[in-house]
């Protein structure tokens, strides 16, 4: 009973929380491009209000309910991830652990692969204008739709480009030589048990190891949402979108409210983790540390966002490789135990 | 022994897509990242202005000529201008040509600031983009101070230029104001531009273009200019002879070098206009002692923002216009940048062709497709043959 | 006005669609949403490159036969309520390449105006128009969106 409200609670109030992200984001990026820039509600809270009161339509897609499923499996998967780091569920099965975080990111990648198999946009081979008319090159080729292509790319992504955030996360888990999120937290915050309120009293940021690993972490957090300079797989220059180009309406709404919610979840993580600080529902102190501490890493990535071009493949192989190796080093000094 | 391509896909874009504003359709022939062959298609913007200005008066062909292109309007207006004054022997004062050029330079400094922006927006730079367009907020001023229009300045007529566009002194002081100021500001831009390394990766060794390449398919302008050709038309003009400038030529022929070629060649402009502002003569804006009559054809050749631009016309005796041909520089640019794009990733290869500075509203022409029959076709011939895809 | 007038008035998506002309309005437009000094973000217009996403479709450019299918077929796919801006005189007359016609008469190429092809709420006239007009255009066409049911 406890662990049904606790998850209700936290899903009411992580969702409208991380509405407000994208809002901040898109404001620190016009401060430095020198403008005024949007409300900060309007590009989350309204723009999600409006399309979920936008008319239905129906995607063009292979499989269309399928591809319609797709956006509240992923809303599920990302509100797992939120629930199996708070501590009401760090006692059931077992999940609140690297296996069940590592698990639900991983099924979170792999739904790109999905919608863009699925999503038929127009904007690429459908565009109806005489096009094979003019025949000079290539008949018969196989042609692909921009979602499709992306597809691939999310494949490769999630091949070499996701590599340096699992080891990142592996980092506090081996410093406190347990599997289980529960003590990690007390290696860092040994009062959060008993207290209403401790601040923690060694948190693994702030340790050799814990540092280089927030480095490769707050890279990796970059390559799963697919931001600059790691947005290849919906790099605005060629697929537009990649696979949600087809979501209207409501489905928008919710792939809004999926990646604005994800955006929060790992940065809420990250405080967990490495700070020591859990999302408790329960503990409203340590709720409101959490929630304002994890807008450190979504500020960062506004900033990042705003001086960085889109990377090719051509970049990302060795920067992921690169972070790899320092996530490694981090995950050796850690478990040498300097 | 030939080389055998493997193409495994083809991936086509546009004509509404944010990489490219203006309507065309690039196919991409892919063997998974890497593109091995390309074709651009421009026939959306067809809207036939050379049948159009088929019987125009002089006068009123003006109103067209200005409309082939709204990024270089200027340039247009001008070369049809210089047809008909080459034509009909009309003399030109020389004040008249000082602030010719003057709106010619500050519209080629705005047009390749809106290059710089639209290969920052592809590169995915919003930053840049955005810094580039309020940077070029100045000349579009001094445009509408200049001509009435921030696009349309519509500064030369036939023997001169408008009254409108005459420079007071107000107005000198004005533009040598806001020039100083952009200068500086400009300068900045290119350093901070130079120095980050992830925006150099990205550019550096894409993109290819040799300068045999470049002499071949005819790439002028900016583009030749980056891959060592040294070729540009304004070295011909009598108009630009007062003035002092250099021709900027590099040799890599990369992205990187188209970028810089257009950066260095912004300063050559402000250069131009400090010595107009300068030397300035006084005297009549505009030779009205004319009229229009029969003509021969006549060619007039011109250095555009993109490369050489030629326009070509008769007059019949009662001074309508028979025969207009207008040759803008994309076209040619167009072949260089399908071969330039061969080898990279998608990205780059939409990254090159941004960076060849497409402006294709100009160069959309009839298209000889059945070389069997020896037969003309238009792209509308073509629909109701094969039918749409 | 309720929830819902409130959340469209303050959230709109735009979309350019730019069929065919001269590229001068084409530039402008971008210029109101690339150009700090114009900015149009932040009259709460977002801009966007998918029609899924968008409100308000802008349209600019004299309509060439080419792009006569991939417009409508695009208007088609934005969910309503939707919105239409006509922006240039091309897109409300056909401004010279309709209108100015020599020997032939009638320009076949051109399928201007807009209103010919697809519902037009909002005109903004200019060649080219200004920026701020284009902007003032885009958020006039919000009230038609908020009192849609």
């Amino acid at each position: 009973m406890e662990l049904l409200i606790t998850s209700l609670i936290a899903a009411i109030i992580s969702i409208p929380y991380s509405l407000i992200i994208p809002g901040i984001e898109r404001k620190i990026q016009a401060r430095i491009q020198q403008r005024i820039g949007p409300p900060i509600l309007t590009p989350g809270f309204w723009a999600v209000l409006k399309f979920y009161y936008k008319k239905d339509v129906e995607p063009i897609a292979f499989l269309s309910r399928f591809y319609k499923s797709l956006i509240w499996l992923g809303i599920f998967i990302v509100l797992f991830l939120l629930f199996f780091s708070m501590p009401s569920w760090w006692n059931i099965l077992g999940w609140a652990s690297i296996l069940g975080l590592v698990g639900l990111l991983k099924l979170e990648e792999s739904l790109y692969v999905f919608m863009g198999a699925q999503s038929q946009s127009f904007l690429s081979t459908t565009m109806p204008v005489p096009d094979l008319a003019k025949g000079a090159k290539g008949i018969g080729i196989h042609r692909e739709f921009l979602e499709q292509h992306s597809a691939e790319r999310a494949i490769k992504m999630m091949a070499v480009g996701s590599l340096p955030l699992y080891i990142a996360l592996l980092v506090p888990f081996a410093i406190a030589k347990s599997a289980m999120i529960s003590e990690v937290v007390r290696v860092q915050n040994p009062g959060f048990f008993s207290l209403a309120f401790s601040l923690p009293s060694n948190p693994i940021l702030f340790t050799v190891p814990g540092f280089l690993a927030t480095i490769v972490y707050f890279i990796g957090y970059v390559i799963l949402l697919n931001e600059k300079p790691f947005s290849i797989l919906k790099a605005k220059i060629d697929v537009i979108e990649g696979g949600v180009l087809e979501y209207a309406a409501k489905l928008r709404a919710g792939y809004y409210i999926m990646r604005n919610l994800l955006l929060f979840v790992l940065s809420s993580i990250f405080v967990t983790l490495f700070l020591g600080i859990p999302f408790d529902p329960l503990k409203p102190f340590y709720l409101i540390f959490n929630i304002i501490l994890s807008l450190i890493m979504p500020i960062a990535l506004s900033i990042l966002v705003a001086f960085s071009p889109i990377l090719t493949f051509r970049q990302i192989y060795p920067s992921a490789v690169g972070l790899s190796v320092l996530g490694a080093l981090a995950l050796i000094i850690s478990i040498l135990g300097v | 022994m030939m080389e055998r391509k493997v193409v495994e896909k083809e991936i086509s874009i546009g004509p509404v897509h944010p990489a490219l504003i203006e309507p065309y359709r690039i196919r991409l022939f892919v063997n998974d990242e890497i593109v091995e062959d390309c074709e651009i298609n421009i026939n959306m913007a067809y809207r036939g202005i050379e049948r159009l200005l088929e019987g125009l008066p002089v006068e009123k062909a003006l109103l067209i000529t200005e409309r082939v292109c709204g990024i270089c309007s200027n340039v247009h207006t001008w070369n049809s201008v210089r047809v008909v004054e080459a034509g009909l022997r009309i003399e030109v004062p020389d004040r008249a040509n000082y602030i010719r050029v003057l709106i010619n330079e500050i519209q080629r400094i705005a047009s390749h600031l809106i290059f710089f922006g639209h290969a920052f927006e592809v590169l995915g730079h919003e930053t840049f983009a955005m810094r580039s367009f309020l940077l070029r907020e100045v000349f579009m001023d001094l445009m509408a101070y200049i001509g009435g229009n921030r696009v349309m300045p519509a500064v030369p007529v036939i023997g001169g230029i408008r009254p409108r566009a005459d420079l007071t002194d107000s107005l000198k002081r004005v533009i040598s104001e806001r020039i100083n100021d952009f200068e500086k500001k400009y300068r900045e831009y290119v350093e901070r531009i130079l120095a980050d390394s992830m925006i150099m990766s990205r550019l550096t060794g894409v993109g290819l273009l040799s300068k045999e390449d470049a002499i071949k398919y005819h790439a002028t302008g900016p583009n030749g200019r980056a891959s060592g050709w040294n070729y540009d038309i304004r070295t011909l003009m009598h108009e630009y002879e007062p003035f002092d400038f250099e021709v900027i030529v590099l040799n890599e022929g990369d992205n990187k070098a188209r970028v810089v070629q257009r950066a260095l060649e912004v300063f050559e402009c402000l250069k131009i206009i400090r010595q107009i502002l300068k030397n300035l003569p006084e005297g009549p804006i505009v030779n009205r002692d004319w009229i229009p009559g029969k003509m021969n054809y006549t060619i007039s050749y011109f250095e555009a923002f993109r490369g050489e631009l030629m326009h070509s016309c008769a007059l019949d005796s009662q001074g309508l216009i028979r025969g207009y041909k207008i040759r803008t520089p994309t076209p040619t640019n167009l072949a260089a940048m399908e071969r330039a794009c061969v080898g990279d990733h998608i990205t780059d290869a939409i990254l090159t062709i941004a960076s060849c500075d497409p402006c294709l509203t100009c160069c959309t022409r009839v298209e000889v497709i059945n070389f069997d029959e020896s037969k003309t076709m238009t792209v509308m011939d073509i629909m109701k043959k094969y039918g749409r895809r | 006005m309720g929830l819902k007038a409130i959340a469209r008035k303050n959230a709109i998506h735009a979309m350019l669609v730019y069929t065919g002309g001269c590229n001068g309005c084409d530039i402008e437009v971008v210029n109101a949403i690339f150009s700090p000094r114009y900015d149009i973000e932040q009259y709460r217009v977002l801009i966007t490159w998918n029609p899924r996403e968008a409100d308000v479709l802008i349209v600019t450019g004299c309509v060439t036969w080419q792009m006569v299918e991939p417009l409508k077929k695009l208007y088609s796919l934005i969910p309503d309520p939707k919105g239409v801006v006509a922006v240039g005189a091309c897109a409300i007359n056909g401004n010279v390449y309709k209108n100015m016609v020599g020997d032939i008469g009638v320009n076949e190429e051109v399928f201007a105006p807009v209103d010919n092809i697809i519902p037009v709420d909002v005109k903004v006239p200019g060649c080219a128009p200004r920026p701020e007009d284009i902007i003032m255009g885009a958020v006039k066409a919000v009230p038609k969106l908020m009192e849609a049911p």
